[in-house]
């Protein structure tokens, strides 16, 4: 089945975001098709380039990153809500005269029609909140 | 017919009192995250047999469930949203 | 292809930024001409208050973007009605120009009927 995840959570503040990662592994061990996961609201904080956890903490952005290279995922962040909340590619960064771009590798900035896409084309949407 | 993920306790959001109020004959509730927090006082429209958590949230907290609900993994959990539909988060 | 989508608006307009950005998902789809249903409960009935003035907290008017729903063809909003009850609010209180609302009493077999479910 082609799945849909939508994350709302961003890590190291609330569960979703590790729950859904969670998700994600165990439904691509399934065999089933992860047609997309669209960032939202906090969870652009997913794709920051810039976290760093202590070691004996897991780290999300690299467990999704991981993820993405093994399955070719595609990891979408919503570039409104990245905006809004400093995540910036590098293109822009340049664009918006900001002094440092953060969007980590693996990830991409789109806008909602990516979101609106996934649900039309999947067969299940799982939603993660904050 | 629809399965209802609350991941929320009673104690901070409305969620599962939203759920509760949403929940119809053939529908499952998945208890995930803090919402494994309300094992010890659902709703009683809920079903017992309806009644699903991830056993990782519970273990995790310490605890114990005393009731015949059923305790499953992740893999279970991605059945359970081939087999329903639509899949409802209710969370805050 | 077309699906049935349902939007769930469950957060108060201002103090949750989910309730904007989640209107603002809402309007991108009815701009590709998937418009989702939209079904107001708990704190989300809020939303829909007139007379908001936010201008006073410095934010936008989250009432703009339910005004902008019509420009898309929604002209009918669903209600939670034991939500509203709850809060002591009725309909009047509710008025969006051009758009119609409807009363849900039992929202669980309303919510049942949809391919997706965006929860906001």
């Amino acid at each position: 089945m082609k799945f849909t995840l939508v994350i709302f959570s961003a890590p190291h503040s609330a569960e979703g975001a590790a729950s859904a990662l969670r998700f994600a592994r165990a439904l691509l061990a399934s065999g089933h098709n992860l047609y997309r996961v669209f960032f939202y609201g906090d969870g652009v904080h997913n794709a920051s380039a810039l976290e760093a956890p202590p070691q004996d903490e897991s780290h999300i952005v690299a467990g999704w990153q991981a993820l993405q290279q093994q399955h070719q995922l595609d990891l979408v962040v919503c570039i409104a809500a990245a905006q809004r909340r400093g995540l910036l590619s590098a293109s822009e960064a340049e664009r918006l005269g900001k002094p440092a771009a953060n969007l980590a590798a693996g990830f991409e900035l789109a806008g909602l029609g990516q979101l609106v896409d996934a649900v039309v084309y999947s067969d299940r949407l799982v939603t993660f909140g904050d | 017919m629809t399965l209802h993920i609350v991941s929320k306790s009673p104690g901070y959001s409305n969620a599962l009192m939203d759920c509760a109020d949403s929940f119809v004959e053939g529908d499952i509730l998945l208890l995930i995250e803090d919402g494994v927090y309300a094992l010890s006082s659902l709703p009683e429209n809920i079903p017992v047999q309806a009644v699903h958590y991830l056993k990782a949230d519970v273990n995790a907290r310490g605890i114990v469930v005393t009731m015949e609900y059923q305790g499953i993994d992740d893999t279970r959990w991605v059945e359970l949203c081939c087999q329903q539909n639509p899949v409802v988060s209710w969370f805050k | 292809m077309s699906k049935s989508i349902l939007a769930l608006c469950r957060r108060p307009p201002y103090g949750d930024a989910l309730a904007r950005e989640g209107l603002e998902a809402v309007l991108a789809a009815a701009a590709m001409e998937q418009a989702p249903v939209l079904l107001f409960m708990h704190d989300g009935v809020f939303q829909l208050l007139k007379d908001q003035n936010a201008k006073s907290i410095e934010q936008k008017s989250v009432r703009r973007n339910l005004e902008a729903l019509s420009i898309f063809g929604i002209d009918k909003l669903y209600v939670c009605q034991h939500s509203l009850e709850k809060r002591n609010l009725n309909c009047g209180q509710l008025r969006l120009p051009g758009i119609a609302i409807e009363l849900i009493a039992d929202p669980g077999r309303f919510i049942a009927a949809f391919d997706s479910v965006l929860s906001f």
